[in-house]
């Protein structure tokens, strides 16, 4: 994984370690002594590795540290104001950086900064000249002390006042942290007899002295110290200072620190100075002693390297926007061709049973109304014997009716088995008495509505028209009248075959 | 640096540019792909549905075939499809006529004409108007003639109408000549033939 792989490089005046590192891996990769084969091995480590981004953490006696409370600026004037401070204070130090901590709870609400400087940064030199050689994208130059920072942070360590008492290289560094937040560091050089434990417990206690001269530390304030010392020369501190109420100790062992740092004992064991580099490696930096000509190369790195990123995740959308499309597409041409093969086979099936429609002549559905048609044309004929006798029925009543004709009608579109008929008759023998030639009439109309079949019985033609609206003429006979005439009349009726 | 170093950013932007390309590409193509599969579905869904219907219909048409085809071709045989047969017609009512015992008969056909489209119901359905006259004994001898008409009817006729009437007031006798007289119009109707129009 080449974006979070990096190499710390730890510098001290003496030498140079170079730790590779990336996310749950890392590799020592050695020490270079500051000589002449020193720095051709280092060069030849930086050419191999010059793809990969550089931090560089200075150990060194020649460093400066000073907390200052700032007004609350930002943009353009803070980095103005910065860099006024910075010179302000050290002068032409060239690595010189600010932190800004925090921001103060009360009044104006200032910055409180941590302002820090390499003092002296010969020793430096070929170093970086070998890394500006080479184009290697140094990402900064941060102090062993704020590596130590995060060390803390690793071990999860939150009392306020924190003095890490960390030996390394066979010199020891003292720390001090304010919450969390390095305030002040020195580095006691190997020359120091400090391999007495009562030296380094004086050493201490002398730097207790030191901050709560300059108050940096609260008088009132209790001392956390912590030892870190993988020669285990510390060890015997720990008594005298425990003796001294201002102080409280704790001893971290190798294992809890390789645990904390989540690194193979054995790893740690070999090369003790890896743990503040470990603890620094993937953190963001917070103060960077840089000058802004070193960090251009790294600028451009991290520039092409999120171009790099952006263009990998443009091929990356476009890949799987490109693949779901495609798959999709696979997908509905596989149900297209499931689709076409069901197609085919009701195709085929409709062939065959088309080929026996070939001897036909008529389409089957022309054939099948044909059939109904023909079926229907059949059976709507009344019987003509069912509707005479009906007629006669009501004859047999009224045996002085004389029937002259009967018609009926039969509509093939009216409903089945009915039909209109029309009855000429006669009632003979007439004597002209109207009143009751009407009544025999009414009586056989009578006759016919009793017959089941026969319904809506009509007198349509009347023997006599007495409307009001018309002219009557007529003649009245004699009793000895010979030839009795007869009174004519029409009726309609509608015969409905009763149905079973 | 406030700017970005556009100098050592050539081949990064341009690789950018180029993926860009490819990705927008390679999405619109895939997409036109997708889109042409939907379509191409689609009508493939539309084609099945269309063939679905097609074999149901042949499959329905096969079953009215099996069921109706014998009834059918009776039909045909009788001379109920086809072009009409008017002598066959008249030899019917000639036989039905002595069928019954009856005293001869008058006929009268009128041209073809198309039957009502309420009861052809889109069919070629027409009908030939064929009026009787004949005369009778007594009023059964009508239901008999057409009982016998019916028997030996070479297709489908209609009895649309009859007038039976009284010629005398003479007594019923067995031996007088026939005293009533009845008028009817028959329909006949044929289909005519039409080329088949199965699938």
């Amino acid at each position: 994984m080449i974006f979070g792989r990096r190499l710390i490089l730890l510098a001290t005046p003496r030498q140079i370690g170079v730790l590779d590192w990336r996310p749950g891996h890392m590799h020592w990769l050695g020490e270079f002594q500051a000589s002449a084969e020193g720095l051709a091995a280092f060069r030849q480590i930086v050419v191999k590795h010059a793809h990969l981004a550089m931090l560089l953490v200075a150990d060194t006696v020649d460093e400066d540290y000073r907390s200052e409370i700032l007004p609350h600026v930002q943009g353009r004037a803070r980095d103005e104001l910065l860099t006024r401070k910075l010179k302000q204070v050290f002068r032409n130090a060239r690595f010189t950086g600010a932190w800004r901590q925090a921001r103060e709870a009360i009044g104006r609400r200032d910055d409180r900064y941590l302002l820090a400087a390499l003092t002296d940064a010969d020793w430096l030199t070929p170093w970086l000249s070998v890394l500006h050689r080479e184009q290697v994208p140094l990402s900064g130059i941060t102090p062993l002390a704020m590596a130590c920072q995060q060390l803390l942070s690793k071990l999860k360590l939150q009392e306020p006042h924190i003095l890490l008492a960390c030996r390394l290289n066979s010199s020891l560094r003292l720390s001090y942290y304010h919450n969390g937040l390095l305030r002040f560091s020195r580095l006691i050089g190997s020359d120091t007899p400090t391999q007495q434990p009562g030296n380094a417990a004086d050493e201490i206690a002398k730097t207790q002295l030191y901050l709560a001269g300059q108050r940096i530390l609260p008088r009132e304030a209790r001392l956390h110290v912590v030892l870190i010392d993988p020669t285990g020369q510390l060890d015997g501190a720990q008594a005298p200072l425990n003796a001294d109420p201002a102080f409280s100790t704790r001893l971290i062992d190798m294992p809890s620190l390789a645990r904390a740092l989540r690194i193979p004992d054995d790893f740690l064991a070999a090369t003790p100075e890896v743990a503040p580099l470990a603890a620094i490696a993937g953190e963001a930096m917070q103060l960077n002693l840089a000058p802004p000509e070193l960090l251009q190369r790294h600028t451009e790195f991290r520039w092409q390297r999120g171009l790099h990123a952006a263009t990998a995740g443009i091929a990356l959308l476009g890949l799987s926007i490109t693949a779901t499309y495609w798959l999709h597409a696979q997908d509905l041409n596989d149900q297209t061709h499931q689709l076409a093969q069901q197609q085919q086979q009701f195709d085929s099936r409709h062939q065959t049973i088309a080929r026996s429609f070939s001897a036909q002549t008529a389409a089957p559905e022309q054939l099948a109304q044909t059939v109904a048609l023909a079926r229907q044309l059949d059976s709507r004929q009344p019987d003509t014997n069912a509707l005479l006798s009906a007629i006669g029925q009501a004859m047999r009543i009224t045996p002085e009716i004389t029937l002259e004709s009967i018609r009926w009608t039969d509509e093939p579109l009216g409903p089945a088995g009915e039909a209109r008929v029309e009855l000429d008759a006669a009632l003979s023998p007439f004597d002209g008495n109207y009143r009751a030639a009407m009544q025999r009439i009414e009586g056989f109309m009578q006759a016919l509505r009793a017959v089941p079949s026969i319904h809506a019985v009509n007198l349509s033609r009347s023997p006599v028209n007495a409307d009001s609206s018309g002219t009557l003429t007529g003649k009245t006979f004699g009793a000895d009248t010979a030839e009795a005439p007869a009174a004519h009349f029409s009726i309609s009726l509608l015969y409905r075959e009763a149905r079973p | 640096m406030k700017h970005p170093p556009f100098a050592v950013l050539k081949l990064p932007l341009l690789l950018m540019l180029a993926s860009m390309l490819l990705a927008v590409g390679g999405a619109l193509w895939s997409r036109g792909q997708a889109q042409d599969a939907a379509l191409a579905l689609q009508q493939q869904h539309s084609a099945l549905n269309g063939a679905r219907q097609q074999l149901d219909r042949s499959r329905q048409q096969q079953q009215l075939i099996a069921t109706h085809l014998a009834d059918y071709q009776a039909l045909a045989k009788r001379g109920f499809v086809g072009p009409e047969d008017r002598l066959a017609w008249i030899e019917a009512a000639q036989h039905a006529n002595r069928d019954a015992a009856l005293y001869g008969l008058d006929y009268r056909l009128t041209p073809r004409t198309p039957s009502p489209s309420a009861l052809a119901q889109g069919l070629p359905l027409g009908q030939t108007a064929m009026t009787l006259t004949l005369p009778l004994l007594v009023e059964t001898d009508l239901p008999h003639f057409l009982a016998a008409l019916k028997a030996r009817a070479p297709g489908v006729f209609h009895v649309h109408g009859c007038r039976l009437s009284r010629l005398s007031d003479a007594p019923f006798d067995a031996a007088n000549p026939p005293r009533l007289e009845a008028v009817c119009e028959l329909l006949w109707f044929t289909l005519a033939e039409k080329p088949g129009t199965g699938s």
